[in-house]
């Protein structure tokens, strides 16, 4: 067995490296100054380290508006996501009523189309609305990824709990709605957060409809103003790497908090071994 | 049965004004000659004949098919290798299956940029072209993404990338589920690991691999994020894949119905997927 297990520490080292190694260097030019990013000085780890693109970005560029802009967004999203997500998932899960399985259907087809079919008309329909160039059109178009997936997730979540709980609740006297609030909430609550967790990535991740939704700079997110740094004439490439690490640390801490969840969550939800 | 459309109201709405109505927008402004400031003309079938004869957009039909295959075989083969080795790993593998996810849940721009500077021509910001350099193994910088095939190879690899540990991990998950007992008695009729691999482990994972397949194609033959962040789909057209294409038509030259058209030829091939991929899915869900 000896063997194999060389091969698995030969192996986990070569991933490992992989996966790294591209942060690294990111993070690494994130605290180079200008000069050694621009002679190639000291490649491998920033020597003198410094911290003048971190404050650069807070005071010279938009990078603060974009990440409240980001922020406002996400949370926004993530709570008309888990309201809607929760009332059809429950729905599905646990009503009896015609067209049910075709709703499910339905739930896991939208999942399925890509953004990128939509964004033209959707365009055109928000502007009518009188939505575009303001966070009104993010937090309009966002539940449409948002809701069909989160929804899928918590079908399988709300399914996977025994029905019988909320049924000896409704025995002893409770009303629906109390058995809901006391008994299946809380369970569920598990599953109700790593949804409302993926809602809140997936629209902090956002750039398509963000990139066409919005022109005016002030009012965009992170992901379309890292692409406003890198085209405007200004050549901050160090600004540029410690922005992508600031929207990056979010992202990864929420996951390391809830890694397992979120990986059981999947497994459960949608793509199951 | 009143309770049941009371619930689902709110998604009714979102799906009938944000996803059904804009859609069949889409299918309208593709019959239309729609240009930014002027009112759109019924063109009957004029946008899609002009996009079968044009020249530029069969090259974006096969850059899409070329960056969608060689990202999805890329990642059905390191996902399989990294579930091998983390199953293979005894100890920490929570932590380890963790720590190779983090790609997965990074913003898919931010991967972008990252791997546009690692592919940079320019030393100071380029990883391949600084560490080649410092080892002397190259005397001048390349410039990797200054031609067609090192273009899509950068963006397939961003993609792979992005991409391979979710495929990692779904494979760990049917790879655990396939139960021990097949391999002993694998064992004791003297099947060696590469036999027991190809008769036990590869038929145990097919279900999940047609599932990721299958799944990954419909989301990469409509990637835009990373195509338009590294390349904006050059040089020239050699990266250009449908909603990149569709972008640039639609918001550059502002030619609304011929850009709408550019995505609505990818609806086939979605009707043909989706059912497929919902019938897997629904299925494991009643099992």
């Amino acid at each position: 067995m000896t063997g194999w297990k060389a091969a698995a520490i030969v192996g986990l080292a070569a991933f490992g490296l992989v996966v790294l190694v591209p942060f690294w260097w990111i993070a690494s030019m994130s605290f180079k100054t200008y000069e050694q990013i621009q002679f190639a000085q000291s490649i491998y780890v920033p020597k003198p380290f410094t911290w003048e693109n971190y404050t650069g970005l807070w005071l010279e560029t938009r990078f603060p508006l974009w990440l409240r802009n980001s922020a406002i967004t996400a949370v926004v999203v993530t709570a008309l996501t888990t309201v809607i997500s929760c009332l059809s998932g429950y729905a599905v899960a646990r009503l009896r009523f015609p067209g049910r399985e075709s709703v499910a259907s339905l739930i896991l087809i939208l999942y399925l189309v890509p953004p990128a079919l939509l964004f033209i008309p959707l365009y055109r329909v928000l502007a009518e609305l009188g939505a575009t160039n303001s966070l009104m059109a993010l937090f309009l178009s966002y539940p449409t990824f948002t809701v069909p997936f989160c929804t899928w997730l918590l079908i399988g979540f709300f399914k996977a709990l025994p029905i019988e709980l909320e049924e000896a609740a409704m025995v002893d006297g409770a009303t629906r709605v109390q058995a809901l609030r006391r008994v299946l909430l809380p369970l569920a609550a598990p599953g109700i957060v790593a949804s409302a967790i993926f809602a809140f990535t997936l629209s902090w991740n956002e750039f398509l409809y963000a990139l066409i939704f919005i022109q005016d700079e002030t009012m965009t997110t992170v992901p379309v103003g890292l692409n406003l740094l890198i085209y405007g004439d200004v050549f901050h490439w160090g600004q540029l790497m410690a922005a992508s690490v600031i929207t990056t640390v979010p992202v990864v801490a929420l996951y390391m908090f809830i890694h397992r969840w979120m990986v059981e969550g999947l497994a459960a939800g949608s793509v199951k071994g | 049965m009143g309770t049941a459309v009371l619930l689902l109201l709110p998604l009714f709405v979102l799906v009938v004004c944000l996803i059904a109505y804009p859609f069949y927008r889409a299918v309208w402004l593709s019959f239309t000659d729609k240009l930014v400031g002027y009112p759109e003309r019924w063109v009957g079938l004029r946008n899609y004949l002009y996009l079968i004869h044009d020249d530029t957009f069969r090259t974006v039909v096969r850059n899409s098919f070329v960056f969608t295959v060689a990202s999805v075989a890329l990642k059905v083969g390191t996902g399989l290798l990294m579930a091998l080795v983390l199953h293979a790993t005894w100890r920490w593998r929570n932590f380890f299956r963790g720590l190779l996810l983090l790609p997965w849940i990074t913003s898919t721009v931010i991967i972008a940029l990252t791997w546009r500077w690692m592919f940079d021509a320019f030393p100071g910001r380029g990883f391949f072209n600084s560490v080649l350099l410092d080892a002397s193994l190259i005397s001048r910088p390349i410039a990797f993404m200054a031609t067609p095939e090192g273009a899509m190879a950068a963006v397939v690899v961003a993609n792979w990338w992005r991409g391979f540990p979710f495929f990692g991990v779904s494979y760990l998950a049917g790879m655990q589920s396939i139960p021990g007992e097949l391999y002993e008695a694998a064992s004791v009729d003297g099947a060696g690991s590469w036999r027991r691999f190809w008769h036990i482990t590869l038929p145990g994972l097919k279900h999940v691999m047609l599932v990721t397949i299958l799944l990954t194609f419909i989301f990469t033959i409509n990637d835009f994020n990373i195509i338009y962040v590294m390349t904006r789909g050059g040089p020239g057209s050699a990266t250009q894949v449908f909603a990149t294409y569709s972008y640039e038509v639609a918001f550059n030259q502002l030619r609304w119905g011929r850009g709408v058209t550019i995505s609505i030829f990818v609806v086939p091939l979605l009707i043909a997927l989706i059912p497929l991929v919902s019938r897997y899915l629904l299925r494991e869900r009643s099992a």
